[in-house]
Parts: structure tokens; sequence; C-alpha cells
């Protein structure tokens, strides 16, 4: 082989090389799974109880592809523990060859919990993550509670209330209103799970009664059921 | 019916087409050896129309994909009249202008969808299987379009497709539902929940942040109707808008 077609196979070696490189780089920067589910309520109470409802789940996405599920409900009623309409539930995600990520909603309206202790007149939880060369990262943008009152305390307005925001339910419990729950690296992977509404309904278990006041001494809260309203989950992972 | 059909028509126009122009290779530059791997990893001399199926590119922000082989999924909220996307890129490809027809159709709209482009006998965009499913909150209406095998199952038809660009740089868009043969098979037929009824609409999403990082709030989603109006063009408050290839 003369020096030319020796110079030749140099370069070629050589841009092989970076461009594997650079292949390498830009597939580790985009994430090889997405997930992603909605429902608009879940009761599990005392009182009566409701699966998740309606539920989207999203498909299995894999090479360069999408998919998308959604779930349509009328309207949902557990006496006593909560009702609601306009129940609809929408995942979708994709992996592409810069990018890959997962988005969710789910929404209710007319919502009406413990019978008016905590009412809105519309829910909508709505989530993204998405993993790419700058990273993966999630967010809840578009999540909020409409004309939300807590125990009596109003939030007039379509509101995104504070992540994460908890109340206190005397006798019940208490809620968190747009509960978050992040997971992932931040780098090759992100979800984020949203409920708006999360009531905690709460018993004192384990005390012994005061005699003289009838108060219970002692014992511990226990969570013994919950409600949530509007959930959206979405992740990208490696 | 007849005349709205006809208005419907002739506002979008179908000559509005115009595929995407693919940007060519560029030389490479010797001896710089890490930018000619650069340039040989990302550069094409492909037409501007690609009928044969693309593979993966390693562009920081690639080339669109384009009919018949582009992949569309997202989702997320609008907020008509709120953020809208009026002025760089509402009447891109063709589009009308908000509000056609006339009333708006305004409040919060969620919605999700997912789009396979393929090609029919004629050359035309169509969609090979999608799902698109949007709620208008205001109105407490839940439309569902669902397409297998090139075929609308609530009407038995074919749906007509389009991408192009739009105002954003690197921005590309997709209408679902383009009016390219006259009523009324144009544009496409919606499940209308509650009450299972149908309603003729029209879907537009645009990318705008493609290969970057996607909370830019840059993407755009707009939902025509026959009978409930016309969202316009409007920025995402939440969610997502991927073109990813194909």
């Amino acid at each position: 082989m003369n020096s030319k077609s020796m110079h030749w196979v140099n370069r070629l070696a050589a841009i092989g090389l970076v461009v594997g490189l650079v292949a390498g780089v830009t597939a580790a920067g985009s994430a090889q799974s997405v997930g992603g589910q909605a429902y608009s309520t879940y009761v599990n109470t005392p009182l009566g109880t409701s699966g998740q409802s309606p539920l989207a789940v999203l498909p299995a996405v894999s090479g360069t592809d999408g998919a998308e599920a959604d779930a349509e409900g009328s309207a949902l009623n557990v006496a006593g523990a909560m009702s609601g309409d306009f129940l609809n539930s929408i995942t979708s995600g994709e992996i592409g060859p810069a990018e890959a990520g997962a988005q969710s909603t789910s929404s209710a309206a007319s919502v009406n919990i413990l019978n008016g202790l905590i009412t809105a007149d519309e829910v909508v939880a709505n989530v993204m993550s998405s993993a790419g060369q700058s990273g993966a990262f999630s967010d809840a943008a578009g999540s909020t509670v409409t004309n939300l009152t807590v125990a009596g305390q109003s939030f007039s307005g379509d509101q995104a209330v504070a992540p994460n925001t908890n109340i206190s339910l005397p006798g019940v419990g208490y809620v968190v209103l747009n509960e978050q729950i992040p997971s992932g690296d931040g780098v090759t992977s992100s979800g984020l799970s949203v409920n708006m509404i999360h009531v905690y309904l709460q018993s004192l278990v384990g005390g012994i009664p005061n005699p003289l006041t009838g108060q219970s001494l002692g014992g511990t809260l226990q969570t013994t059921g919950e409600i949530i309203v509007g959930s959206a989950t979405s992740s990208v992972g490696p | 019916m007849a005349a709205l059909w006809a208005a419907l028509a002739g506002i979008v126009n179908s000559e509005g087409r115009t595929p995407m122009m693919r940007e060519h290779g560029t030389l490479i530059v010797w001896p710089s050896l890490i930018a000619a791997g650069l340039l040989a990893a990302a550069c094409s001399d492909q037409p501007n129309v690609n009928m044969a199926p693309q593979k993966p590119n390693f562009w920081a922000s690639p080339p669109p994909a384009q009919c018949p082989t582009g992949k569309w999924t997202g989702g997320g909220r609008i907020d008509p009249p709120s953020n809208p996307d009026q002025e760089l890129d509402e009447t891109s490809g063709g589009q009308p202008p908000r509000y056609s027809p006339p009333s708006p159709l305004n409040g919060k709209v969620t919605f999700g969808f997912n789009v396979f482009l393929g090609q029919d006998a004629d050359g035309n965009c169509i969609v090979n299987k999608g799902e698109i499913e949007v709620n208008g909150h205001a109105l407490k209406l839940a439309w569902h379009v669902s397409i297998h095998n090139g075929i609308n199952s609530f009407d038995g038809r074919p749906v007509f497709a389009n991408e192009f660009s739009d105002g954003h740089p690197g921005g590309v868009c997709l209408v679902v539902g383009v009016p390219d043969r006259p009523p009324p098979t144009g544009f496409m037929t919606a499940r209308v929940n509650p009450g299972d009824g149908r309603e003729i609409v029209q879907f537009e999403v645009c990318d705008n942040d493609r290969g970057g990082r996607q909370n830019t709030r840059s993407d755009a989603m707009r939902w025509r109707t026959e009978g409930h109006g016309d969202t316009g063009l409007t920025y995402l408050t939440g969610g997502n808008v991927v073109e990813h290839g194909s």
C-alpha cells in the first residue's frame, strides 16, 4: 500500500472514530425509556372506595417511536367521600434520535370532597419529562386548581398552588395540595408525579381514654384512608 | 353547513404544503479532524422530499422528518385566548388567521396525541396511524380522533396532513385534517363526548424548541371545530410537542 493510500485509510479511520464518539455521546444524552400515567380520582376511605379512574397508562415505547393513551369518564360519586365530573386522563411519550419525553395530564370538574370540606370548580394535573443533550428534567407547569376551598379557606381563580402545600383538616387528617414526588438523577433520568389534591384521613390508634376529659392519651396517628384528585406522572430514563 | 364547509375549505390553502428546506452538506475541511468528523456525522445531501425512511442522525437539532415518514407526539395544556402564537406562526403554511370558524374556543384545553405520517398512492401526505384527544374544559367536551391503517375510525376516510416551517428558527408545524379534497371529504371527523357525537375538526401543533431544552413554552397547539369554534394557535401553558423523526 503506497503512502497516499495509507493517508486516506488513516483519515477515514480518524473520521470514523470521531463519528463514533459523537454518536456515543449523543446516544448517552437521549433516554431509552419513557413512562407515563394519569388518573382523575382515587378514593380509598371507610365511606367507600373507587380505584384510579379514568386511568390512562402509556404503552411501551421503543426505538424511535411514540404512543398515546387516554381515558374519558363522565362522573363519579362515592357517597360522602368524593364527587366530580368531566373526568379525563391523557398520557403520551416518545423516543427520538435527539430527545425523548413523556407528558401526562388529568382533570376533574365540580369536585366535592367529604361533604364540602374541600371543593373546587376544576382540577388539572399536568406534568412533562424530557431528556436530551441538555440533561433530563421534569416540570408540572399547567397544574392548577380553580376556585378551591379547603375547610373554609378560599383560593379564588385558577391557581398554581405552591408545591406540597400542607393544610390541616382538624378531626379528619390533612390535605397536600400540588403534591410533587420527583425521581431520577437529572442527568440521564427524571420523573415527576403530581397529585393536585391528596387527602390523608387519619385516626388516633392505641391511645388510652382519659376518664376525666374523655380525650385520648398517647397513641399514634395512622392514615386510615386517602382521596386523590388530579394525578399525573411522567418519566424518562436510560 | 355547505357555507361553513366552503368557508373552511377556502381559508386553508392546500398549496401551502411547501416542503421543508434541508440544509445541504458542507465541505469537509482538512486538517481539522474533529470538525471533519462532526460535519461528516451531521451533514447530508438529501433532497427536500425524502421518500425513503430516514435514518437517525446526530444533530443537536436534527432536520425535521417529513411526509411520508414523520412522527409526532405530545400533550399538555393551552389557555386561549392567553399566550397567543399569533404573530410568528399562526398563518405559516397557509393556515388561516384566528378565528376560523369565527367563534373563539376559549378556556382551558388539555390534549395528547401521537401521529405517524404516510403517503397515499397520489403522493399526498396522510396520517397512517394516530390518536388525538382534546378536552375543552369550558364546554366540558372531549373530542377524539382515531386513525388506523390510514383510515379515520369515525368516518372511514383518509386524513390528510401537512408539515411546514413556521416563524421560529428551526420550528416546524403539523396540521392534521387538511382539506386536500373538496367537501365533504376534507378535514377529519372527531367523536365528541358526552353523547358520542361527531364533529368536523382540524388539529395543529408546532415544535419550536427542537433539539433544545423542552421547557421553553414556545411549542404551540390549535384546535379548530366546525361547531364549537377555534382556539387560535396558542403557546402551551404546560406539556410538550415533539417532532421525533422517522
